[in-house]
Parts: C-alpha cells; structure tokens; sequence
C-alpha cells in the first residue's frame, strides 16, 4: 500500500488563548479527494493554512508528501498547490503576468512554463481574459485563474480552502469536474467548505469539524448511516454535533 | 433630507471612528507628543549650535600702516574677538582665521574685510567687525571712522555649493522618505487588505528573499523619488538664486552636486526596510499609515537638525541613522567628505537597513496578522469605572495584581508626556523647587494611583512594591554609586552637550540665587524623582511592556521613553541609559524597592558632587578618566551581579 499524500497527527495549534485546532488526526491517499467539513471557526482554515506551511503547529505533526511542513515548508509548498479563501490574484497584473510571476516562483523552465500555461489556459477556459488585469476579472474568472496559479506546477497535493464559496451553479460544477479530473490523474485533494450538500458531490471521503475536533470520518453515505440514517450529510452532522456538545456538558457537570 | 437624519449618521460614523483606536492615536498622540517632542528636541539642538557660534571667539587678522592698525584695535577690543597680525586670504580659507581686516588710509579710512561666506564663524567674525567698525565713533561725530568693504573669498563654485548644502541634503532625505512611504504600506499592508498574503505566502520562496525583493522595489522607487528631486531642486536653487544675483553667475559644482546622489541609495535602503518592516506590522493600509507618519516624522527630525544646524560630520555623527547621510551629502557638495567617513556613512546606514530588513522578514509572516486583537474594554465603561470605583464595569477580568496591556502602557507613557510638556514643563519654569514637586507627587504620583485604581489595585500591587532581598538592595545602592560615572563617561564620548546645557544643570542643583541645603535638594531631586518616576515607569509602563516583549526589549524601550520623557536632546541618551539600567534591576529583582534605591543614589550622588564642585569629568585627564570609568564599571558589574544573584536565589536556581 502506498504512503498517503497528506498525514495529519495529533495537530494543535493555539493562538494565545484561543486553541483553532485540538488533536486534530486524519489522512488522504493519492487519488482521493478528502473533504473538511464544518462551521465557520471550526478550524478548517487554520488545519489548510499548516499544510500550507503558512503557519506553524503549536504541537503534533502534518506531512505533505512524506515532508514535514514544519521543518522543510519550502519544500512542501513546492509539492503542493493551495488555493486560499479568497482569489487571492494581484490586482494590478494581468492573468498572464500573473502565472509568468508563480511559474518562475516554482522555478519552472521558460519553455515548460509556456506550455504548461496553454495547458491550463484550455482546461480552465482562460484564454478569454488572460490578457486582462485580475482586477477586471469576474468572480468565475478570479477562481479559475487562482486555480491555474495552484497547479501551474503540477503538484501532487491540491489544498482547497473553500473554492466554490461565491460562485453560481455553473462556476460551481465546471469546478468540482476540474477537481475530480485532477483526482483521477491521480492527485491527492483536500477540500474545505461549510456547503455539505457540494462536499456529498465530491468527497470520496470527509471529516466533521467540529471546536478543532475530529468529531467523525468516512465516505458521506458511512457517516449518514453511522448518524442514524441521517437523510443528508448535512442533518448526520447536526446530530453528531448534538451528541458531542451533550456528552461535553455531562462530562463538565461530572466535573462540578 | 432632514437634521434628524443627518446628525443620525453624523452620530453613528462618530461613534464608528472613535472606537477605532489608532484614529484617537493620531488624533491625539501626534499634537500633543509627537510634534513637541520632535520641535523641542529639535530646537534644543539648533539652539545649542547658535550658542556655540556665538561663544566662538572670531580670529581677525589685521595689516594695513600701523597707525591705522592700531585705531582698529582700538576700535575691535572686544572679547568675542581675538585680534591677530597679518594674514592672507589662503590663511582665511584655510580656517587658520576668521576674518582678514586690511585697512588703507582714507577719508574716511578703507576696511577689506575679507572673510569665507561658507562658513558661519567667518560669517559671524563679519557681522562682529563690521557693527563694531560703522557704529560712530562717539555721540559728536555720527559719522563712522572706517568704511568697511566686505568681500566673500570662496570661490563662486564653493559658494554655490554651500547654498545647495542648506537645502539640497534635508530635501533629498525628506524626498526619499516620501518616496517609501506610500510604496512601503501599499506592498505590506496593502498586501494584506487585498487578501493577496496568503497567496504569496504560499510560494515556495524564502520570507528574507520575499521582503528583500520588496524592499528593493521599495528602495528603487525612493531612489527615483530622491534622484528626480535632487535634480530639480539644484536646478531652482540654482535659477532662484540666479535670478536673486541678477546677472551675477554662479558656477554649479555640477560634479559635487552629481556625488551628492551616492548617499540616495543607501538612504533608500534604510527608510525602505524601516517602512516596510513598520508596515509589516500592521493589518491594514490605514494602520500602516498610523504606524507610519509617526515614523516618519520621528525620521525627518534627526534630518532636519543636521540639514539647519551645520554640525560636523564626525566618527559619531557618521553612524547615527538619517544624521550621518544628511551631513555626508552636505560635504559631498562642499568637496570637504572624507573616504573614511564616507565609507563609515555608507557601510553603517546600509548595516542599519539590513537590520530593519531582516526584521521585516521576520515580522512579515507573523501569524499575529491573520487574526485580530480588538477585544477590550470601552473607553467609556473605562472612564465610568474610574470615576465610580467598583461600582462600574470592571477594567480588568478581576481584582488582582494582573499588569496592564502593552497598549495601556503606552497610553499612559503619552498621557504622562502630555502633562509633561503642557503642565510640568511650565510649572518648573515658573519654580523649579515647587513645580517640581507638583509635577511629581501630584503628576507623576496622581496619575499611577488613578491607573491603580481604574484597575481595582492598590498602587503597592500596581507598581510591584515588594520587599526585596538584602542582596538586591546592596547591589541597587552598588549600581546607583557608579551608574553615573559609566553612563556619564559614555555619554560625554558618544554625544558630549555643550557646557551651557551642564552648566544649566549645575546652576538647577545648587541655584546661585541661594542654596536650599544638602537635605531639601536630596528631597527635591533625588528621592522625589526616585519614588515617583520609578512607580510610573517601572511600575506600570515596565509591566504593561512586559507582557509584549522579551525582557531585553523591555528593558530597552522603558529605557528610551524615560530618556525621551526627560525632554533635552542632550539628556536623552544618559538618561535612556540609567533607565535601562533601572528596568532592568526592576524586571530581575521582580520589585519596584530597589530600583527605587539606585535612582535615588544616583541622583545623589550627583548632587553632592556637584555641591562639591567635584562633577566635572571634563577636566579630568585622559588616564583619570580611563581609570575611574574602569572603576565605576567594576563597581556596576558587582551590582548587577548581586541583584541577579538574589533574584537566582529567590527562584531557588
């Protein structure tokens, strides 16, 4: 069996007093898109922002292709292609500046650079507007270009801070057709979103965030099932999040 | 559209910007600190300058027939002027003299009066002899006995480079900080408010290679900025002045004026990595630009005083930031620099920059930036509970001896300066005895009760009045014996002040208007000052620092706010030192007591030495120096080790 692509273990991260990520444990093979799942605050930004290497954990460990993002983050940021919360594009560039700018930060070769930007030009649909600046794009356009950003490089890893959040139902599907495509080329996904309906669409498997906690793990049918035959995975996690928060206060009134 | 909705919005974006605490900050911190500090500092500096000008005694050199001669010596006797034979105008330009008096017989009889309008004591050696020559001779003849014809020897090249030596530096300086400052914010702050950090944070590209390329694109466009305004400025000097001469030319020392722009990139560098590492700082394009104009202001004022006040570029001079490339640029259009101060400017403002730059990259990714610490109590229920006690909303989670909050700190320090310059200062002009009682036990000491009592302390537990060891009681006394002595010797190398300002504070300690006695001047300088500044600035203001920085950078900071809370240029960095020193008793003993103590000794000290007459470390020889520093560092060492040493033992180390 081969090395999964990303191990989270045993993951904290505290940010003075407030704890964003308590024990958290998972991991994702190649091949699999693996959906994070939960509220707003839950620690889903913060899990990505690790594996990102963009902040440090406060204990436990993450691997991004068998790397420490910890000790080697440079290394692990050329493995992997993280697309954030926001577009996140350099307003004053045009499109094409703008992945001239990330290939030779990925030290891609001109010629390479050239063609792997045609590449993603066609399967992202970014020829019309690629000689425009990132300011005058459209919602739809920023995101598909961010995504050519992430994965001019090829990377094993693709790291999704919630890509469809304001996007219509087109920009939405063309998306999670682009993700699955890049699954069965043999990518490893992690994908979050608080739209649990759209993590059903596409995660092969999910975690339910919930207070920086695990609260559970599987393919969305396993976790409807495991929540009572839940009708959606949006009501298992409601009650899973019910049974966590009452088992706490049993547990805190014990205590007193 | 109606008053009812009008004052509506007017209320609600009132009530919006006045929460927004960085508004009140430069609403408030930059009039009444920022600007005083910087025009006081300032003048204080420039006024010392003139006063040295002045006390200058101006060498004349005399010739002409010597009856003639001699009525000029008649008529120059004066003490400001010291009267020498003949001399010619290479001596002059030479600085061997100031000024060459070459009198020829007349009807009146005819004065050259030779002098190097490039410098002010030759200026001023002319000013001198010419009123002293034209004023008539006695209340019958109204006529002046000599006429006098003043007459420039520079050079018309060295002239015109003295002119752009007044204006060109500070406007290339200033130019350069401009140049930074909006490119700084836009590519640190307005990174973060684009939502563009992320983004970049994520490349596989090192945090130091990243803000070297943004300091660097930083530097290239204050570069431009500082070249393009040189150039012009040389141009309307020049034009102005021309046109001022009428049809008189001046020579343009064109290539002087070319070197001038070698001190552009370095000074580029430098104020691009302070800007981008301050912008780095903040969270959005309006804090960068709170944090920033300041700065910037703070920058400009060491520029300004070596722009205005003709000081020499020295060993000292060279390597203080923003002083050392504007007095470098004045003498590479004067063609007076030296290659080894000019390497020193270059080398230590570039050193300067690199420091700021690799804090920059450190601060750059600070995960403190992705999240925010607004969080805090209202002003309004702050103010509430002050007035009314308990009875109001608590200030802090509970009662207790918790230390305020870095920001409280700080407001507190610029509430304190506040009262300094627009009541302390007056009120010790006024009297120095009572004024400085006032300033201090009711200033200073009222406004420590008021923040312990706005916290539900005591002001025993607010400023941390502890018993402390024996040890560190010895080793407080140990330090405030010699801690005068070694900052003393220190301060007179780096920044020696001018013998009015000591003389100024000799005069304060023992008035000559009639002595106040050994016990009251103890009372009044020593322990007022030890008791009450100590419990504001270690107390408090040390605290709330603490729970932000390390304690070296704590130790540090409270330094410089009580060296700048003293409000004399040449004060500040003595001071700064022996505040230093007393954070960092305070911060090792974790007790205000024996801070206390050295402060109060060392004042002490000071006054009875200077009751003495015994204070005068500029008399000294060389070796006597080097040997009672050497002691006094000794002495210094033991007291820092005894109170480290209890503080070991109380920790059980």
């Amino acid at each position: 069996m081969s090395e999964p692509a990303v191990v989270v273990d045993s993951l904290v991260k505290r940010f003075a007093a407030k704890t964003a990520v308590a024990g958290l444990s998972f991991s994702v093979g190649t091949g699999e898109i693996y959906g994070l799942l939960g509220p707003n605050g839950a620690g889903k930004t913060t899990t990505l922002r690790v594996l990102a290497g963009i902040l440090t954990p406060t204990s436990g460990r993450a691997l991004v292709a068998g790397i420490d993002v910890a000790e080697r983050p440079l290394d692990v940021r050329r493995r992997l292609g993280f697309l954030t919360n926001t577009t996140g594009l350099y307003a004053r560039l045009t499109g094409r500046e703008l992945l001239d700018y990330f290939a030779r930060l990925y030290g891609l070769p001109r010629a390479d650079a050239e063609v792997r930007v045609e590449a993603l030009a066609t399967a992202l649909d970014l020829r019309p507007f690629l000689g425009r600046r990132c300011e005058a794009l459209s919602t739809g356009e920023r995101q598909r270009l961010s995504i050519a950003r992430a994965m001019l490089h090829d990377p094993a890893v693709m790291i999704l801070d919630e890509p469809t959040a304001g996007l219509d139902v087109l920009a939405s599907r063309f998306l999670r057709a682009f993700v699955r495509a890049e699954r069965d080329r043999g990518k490893a996904v992690v994908f979050s979103t608080h739209y649990l309906a759209e993590a059903e669409l596409l995660c092969d498997r999910v975690g339910l965030l919930h207070q920086g906690r695990l609260l559970a793990e599987g393919a969305p049918a396993g976790l409807r099932a495991a929540a009572g035959d839940a009708p959606s995975l949006e009501e298992a996690f409601l009650r899973l999040v019910a049974a966590a928060d009452g088992a706490a206060d049993r547990a805190a009134e014990v205590a007193e | 559209m109606t008053l009812r909705e009008v004052t509506l919005v007017a209320g609600k974006e009132l009530r919006e910007t006045l929460r927004d605490r960085r508004t009140l900050a430069v609403m408030v911190l930059f009039p009444l600190v920022v600007y005083p500090l910087v025009s006081l500092v300032t003048a204080q500096v420039l006024a010392a300058r003139v006063a040295r000008v002045e006390s200058h005694v101006a060498r004349v050199a005399l010739s002409g027939p010597p009856a003639l001669v001699a009525e000029l010596r008649g008529r120059l006797a004066s003490p400001d002027l010291a009267l020498a034979g003949a001399a010619t105008d290479a001596d002059l330009a030479a600085s061997r003299v100031d000024a060459v008096a070459e009198v020829k017989p007349g009807k009146p009889p005819t004065v050259r009066l030779a002098y190097d309008e490039t410098r002010e004591e030759s200026a001023a050696a002319r000013d001198r002899v010419t009123r002293l020559l034209e004023a008539p001779a006695d209340a019958v003849r109204c006529a002046p006995p000599f006429a006098v014809v003043a007459t420039g020897i520079a050079p018309r090249a060295q002239v015109s480079g003295y002119l752009l030596s007044k204006v060109l530096p500070l406007v290339v300086v200033v130019m350069v900080m401009l140049g930074a400052f909006h490119p700084a914010i836009d590519i640190t702050a307005g990174e973060r408010e684009r939502s563009t950090l992320e983004t970049t944070l994520s490349a596989p590209i090192d945090r130091s290679a990243l803000m070297a390329g943004k300091v660097l694109a930083v530097a290239t466009l204050a570069s431009l900025t500082g070249v393009l305004n040189l150039a012009s400025m040389s141009l309307t000097v020049l034009e102005g002045t021309r046109l001022v001469a009428g049809s008189e030319k001046l020579a343009i020392p064109w290539v002087r004026a070319a070197a001038a722009f070698a001190v552009v990139p370095p000074t580029a560098f430098l104020f691009a990595s302070v800007m981008v590492a301050i912008g780095a700082l903040a969270r959005s394009y309006k804090e960068a630009q709170t944090l920033l104009t300041p700065v910037y202001f703070l920058c400009m004022a060491p520029a300004l005083t070596a722009g205005l006040g003709d000081f020499p570029l020295t060993g000292v001079t060279a390597f203080v930031p923003g002083v050392g490339v504007t007095l470098l640029a004045r003498d590479l259009i004067l063609g007076r620099a030296s290659i080894a101060l000019t390497l020193a400017v270059l080398a230590s403002t570039a050193l300067y920059g690199a420091a700021a730059l690799a804090l920059a990259a450190r601060l750059y990714d600070s995960e403190r930036l992705f999240f925010t610490d607004e969080a805090g109590l209202g002003l309004g229920a702050w103010l509430k509970h002050l007035v009314w006690g308990r009875a109001g909303a608590p200030a802090a989670p509970g009662p207790g001896d918790e230390p305020p909050t870095a920001g409280q700190a700080i407001a507190l320090y610029a509430v304190a300066f506040v009262l300094l310059v627009f009541v302390f200062f007056p009120l010790q002009s006024w009297r120095l005895g009572p004024g400085l009682l006032i300033s201090e036990w009711i200033g200073l000491g009222g406004l420590t009760w008021l923040y312990a009592r706005g916290r539900d302390q005591s002001v025993a537990r607010a400023i941390r009045w502890r018993r402390p060891a024996p040890t560190a009681t010895a080793g407080a006394i140990l330090i405030g014996l010699s801690a005068w002595l070694v900052i003393g010797l220190c301060a007179e190398w780096i920044l020696p002040a001018p013998k009015e300002v000591v003389e100024n504070l000799r005069r304060a300690i023992v008035p000559p208007s009639g002595d106040r006695g050994l016990v009251a001047t103890l009372f009044l300088m020593a322990l007022t000052p030890a008791v009450c500044e100590e419990a504001l600035f270690r107390g408090p203001i040390l605290r709330g620092l603490r729970t932000r920085f390390s304690p070296a950078v704590t130790a540090i900071v409270t330094g410089l706010l009580f060296g700048i809370f003293h409000l004399d240029a040449w004060r500040i960095l003595p001071t700064a030192l022996l505040g230093v020193t007393l954070s960092g008793i305070a911060l090792a003993s974790d007790s205000i007591v024996p801070a206390m103590v050295a402060h109060f000794v060392n004042n002490a000290s000071l006054i009875v030495l200077a009751r003495m007459h015994a204070d005068d470390t500029d008399a000294l020889p060389r070796h006597a120096k080097l040997l009672l520093g050497t002691l006094g560092a000794f002495v210094l060492a033991v007291g820092v080790y005894l109170v480290r040493r209890a503080t070991e033992r109380k920790r059980g180390l």
